[in-house]
């Protein structure tokens, strides 16, 4: 039984200055079940950021179907946490009153809402920035509190938009092992959008390969690496190697050029 | 990255017309949407005036300052105040930056001058324009002589104040750079910290010229016999709203075009060629 | 490296003035009142040497004398007084109409659109130019410069308001949305607060321009207030006087920008990190 299906998913949009009509999204259809981590990656403009933004109700779909355990979705909700690559946090609240924002929404009470913020920050590794201001802090711990202020609130799925992308080389592999540490312990159901192929492959069940525009879905790969992952396993697996080479081909990258 | 990324297939060109009406119409719209406000204002006015039968002392009819428009166009003496005013703004504007923007410069090469400065000078800034009425109409008199000096100290204060901090802004790496190539201060004046301040400048001017056209008009009322902010005034002794809604119309048109097609362009350029914001949008 | 050289001592001795300067202007006192104390010292020496008539132009000296004497007769401290309340009137209308206007035109498109060019346009024609017609309206009173301040309060503090709405980034909205916050939720929780520094700058801007319109309005009106005394005595040829106003208006300024605007910036905006070192 899967949790989210998206279906023929077309977005079509009009271009503000030129008036030109652009198709973002061509026709997108893939499933996610229940507890599974999926990337999404793809060529640059593919759209596969605009279809994790249909996912999370920000931008309303011109085509096709998004149901989220057999509703379709109609506006954001938090029932699907977004971690942004710009981390999104509210700068004038402090690094608890932050990952408490869901609860306080939802109308908990305030000694619960601290009692649960404490423990997601414990889970995070952020004891002793409880009173931070996000300007105060690091790239990579600010990207803490954005996965934080997710798991606060329990949400049915988290999507996560290239959360690692403005994060410096050597703390984005740490954050990664993090995160995948913390999902092996809450296993909620992810949509990770991310333009890095190891990164996917890392962190996923599924990879979903977008074609350039109009875009639709050009593979849909399973990785069978064994959990718990870390990065100096995943790299010696073969299966890694293989994958990365097949899906480096259908991306048009050689792998000389990986690069950045 | 990813590597290569196919552009959107071209489109075809019997689309280009269609695309081209869409352009028209968004402006177009655009424009309706400018303009509407303007037409709602006029015609409540056109209609509420008669309809309310109030005197022409309290408030004028549409008609009849369409009639002091008129007759002050044709026999040119709207022109001469428009022309008066805009002069004053003109020399004292011109004084300021020509002053201004040196001493600016040289007050923010070092560091210590201008910290030494600021504090004095974020006070002047405060103080500009309106608060000089009295004093320069003592040193200068009643007449042109104090309504620029208005209008200068009002621009001066603010570009230099501005321009200081522009030169401070200049990273110290492009001012090596620009030293170890071998320029001279003469060199570096003309090619480093000018550019490399005139987006700061320009803020500056457009802040302070916002504070020298209230002073103008100000000044206008107190101290001299010719100008709008004069007629402005002198109509009220007369009880002529019609002389005086047009002076006000006018005040704020031509402020409006000085600040959009003037100031605002101005701005927008030096930011954009030297200011290097645009580089980081794409 | 011959060419080194120079260069090199050249931007050593630069560096080491600059250290002697920033270390002593890092001392609070120093920094923001030194400069004050070197300008009322020459300020001294022009006025002992006499290289402009006294009639134009008097020393610290005799203003001080003649402050004192003000006081004393009471007659400062009621202009002051006056000049003070009508700007805090003025002012407070202004900020009440101001933030209600710009959080609706803000937040509401169409409000917006409609009333954006008329916004501007209005801003334009100055709060100066008004004075006649209210004069007219409400003739020589405490209503017309009442009116005239919160007109110049009210547009700026609308303008940046509206500016400051526009700037939330796109992403702060979606976050809270997915988070759950409904429409006023949304509202209190990130709008308010990521608005905070264009109300900020606007009630800055809007008081810069208030202040004016006051000495304007003092001047043209005139019946009290710091206006009306530097423009009494510049009639009566006694300069002590305008002096006297400038000082007490650049002191009144710098008054509200220590104890009020600048406080409130730093409680705010500052401890967030929303703005960077903004200079003025």
């Amino acid at each position: 039984m899967s949790l989210l299906s998206v279906e023929n998913l077309n977005q079509v949009y009009t271009d503000a200055y030129t008036h030109e009509e652009m198709t973002a999204v061509g026709n997108v259809s893939f499933d996610i079940p229940e507890g599974q981590f999926i990337s999404l990656i793809g060529p640059s403009g593919c759209g596969k950021t605009t279809v994790l933004n249909i996912v999370a109700g920000f931008i309303r779909a011109s085509g096709g179907s998004v149901m989220l355990a057999g509703k379709p979705i109609s506006g954001p909700g938090p029932d699907r946490g977004v971690v942004f690559q710009d981390f999104a946090l509210f700068p004038w609240k402090s690094v608890e009153a932050n990952i408490a924002f869901g609860l306080k929404m939802r109308g908990v009470d305030k000694a619960e809402r601290k009692r649960r913020a404490r423990e997601v920050i414990e889970l995070v590794g952020l004891s002793g920035f409880e009173a931070k201001y996000p300007h105060e802090l690091s790239g990579g711990m600010r990207q803490r509190v954005g996965v934080a202020r997710v798991l606060a609130t329990e949400p049915t799925m988290m999507l996560m938009d290239e959360p690692f992308a403005s994060i410096d080389a050597q703390t984005r592999r740490v954050l990664q092992q993090e995160v995948l540490r913390i999902w092996e312990q809450e296993r909620p159901t992810v949509l990770f959008v991310t333009h890095d192929v190891d990164e996917a492959i890392f962190m996923s069940d599924r990879v979903i390969v977008l074609s350039s525009r109009p875009s639709a879905v050009q593979a849909d790969i399973e990785i069978p690496i064994p959990r718990p992952r870390t990065w100096s396993d995943v790299y010696a697996d073969p299966a890694f190697v293989r994958i990365r080479r097949e899906l480096m081909a259908m991306l048009g990258v050689d792998d000389d050029e990986k690069g950045s | 990255m990813t590597g290569i990324a196919l552009r959107p297939s071209r489109e075809p060109l019997s689309d280009s017309g269609r695309r081209q009406l869409a352009r028209r119409r968004a402006r177009l719209s655009s424009a309706a949407w400018f303009l509407s406000p303007f037409v709602v204002l006029v015609a409540l006015w056109a209609v509420l005036v008669p309809a309310l039968d109030v005197s022409p002392r309290t408030f004028p009819s549409l008609a009849s300052v369409w009639a002091v428009f008129t007759s002050g166009v044709t026999d040119g003496s709207l022109w001469t105040q428009v022309f008066a005013s805009l002069a004053r703004v003109g020399a004292g504007t011109g004084l300021a930056i020509a002053i201004g923007v040196p001493f600016g410069i040289l007050m923010g090469i070092s560091r210590g001058v201008s910290g030494f400065f600021s504090p004095l000078l974020r006070f002047s800034v405060a103080l500009a324009g309106i608060a000089w009425i009295p004093l320069a109409t003592l040193w200068l008199g009643y007449g042109t002589g104090a309504v620029v000096f208005i209008v200068f100290n009002a621009v001066f204060f603010a570009v230099v104040y501005t321009t200081m901090l522009g030169v401070r802004q200049i990273s110290t790496s492009l001012l090596r750079a620009a030293r170890s190539l071998g320029a001279g201060p003469g060199r570096m004046f003309v090619e480093i910290y000018l550019p490399g301040a005139a987006p700061s400048i320009v803020t500056g001017l457009r802040m302070g010229m916002g504070f020298a056209w209230r002073g103008l008009i100000a000044a206008e009322i107190i101290a001299t016999s010719s100008g709008l902010g004069y007629t402005l005034f002198l109509a009220r002794q007369y009880y002529e709203t019609d002389v005086i809604i047009l002076m006000m119309i006018t005040i704020g048109v031509l402020w409006l075009l000085m600040d959009r097609f003037l100031l605002a362009p101005l701005e927008r350029r030096t930011v954009e060629r030297w200011g290097a914001r645009r580089q980081v949008g794409t | 490296m011959t060419v080194d050289t120079p260069v090199r001592s050249q931007q050593r001795s630069r560096v080491e003035t600059a250290g002697a300067w920033t270390g002593l202007l890092r001392v609070p006192g120093i920094r923001t009142w030194g400069p004050f104390a070197v300008v009322v010292a020459i300020w001294a020496l022009i006025a002992e040497l006499e290289l402009f008539p006294s009639a134009f132009f008097v020393g610290p000296g005799t203003v001080f004398e003649t402050t004192v004497r003000l006081i004393e007769r009471g007659i400062l401290p009621s202009y002051i007084g006056d000049s003070l309340l009508r700007l805090a009137v003025g002012a407070g209308f202004g900020v009440v109409i101001g933030v209600a206007l710009g959080f609706l035109i803000g937040l509401n498109k169409y409000a917006r659109k409609f009333s954006w060019p008329m916004l501007l346009f209005f801003q334009a024609i100055g709060d100066i130019a008004w004075l006649p017609i209210l004069i007219i309206w409400f003739g020589f009173s405490l209503t017309s410069v009442t009116l005239v301040i919160v007109y110049t309060v009210t547009f700026p503090l609308i303008i940046s308001i509206v500016a400051g709405i526009d700037s939330i980034p796109q992403n702060l909205m979606r976050a809270a949305a997915s988070l759950g916050a409904k429409r006023w939720r949304g509202i209190v929780e990130v709008v308010v607060p990521a608005a905070l520094p264009g109300i900020s700058s606007g009630i800055r801007t809007g008081l810069g321009y208030g202040w004016r319109a006051l000495i304007a309005a003092e001047i043209i009106i005139g019946t009290s207030g710091v206006g009306f005394m530097m423009f009494e005595a510049r009639r009566q040829g006694d300069v002590s006087h305008v002096f006297i106003g400038m000082v007490v208006l650049g002191a009144l300024w710098y008054a509200t920008d220590a104890l009020i605007l600048a406080p409130f910036e730093k409680e705010t905006v500052e401890r967030w990190g929303m703005v960077e070192g903004i200079g003025r």
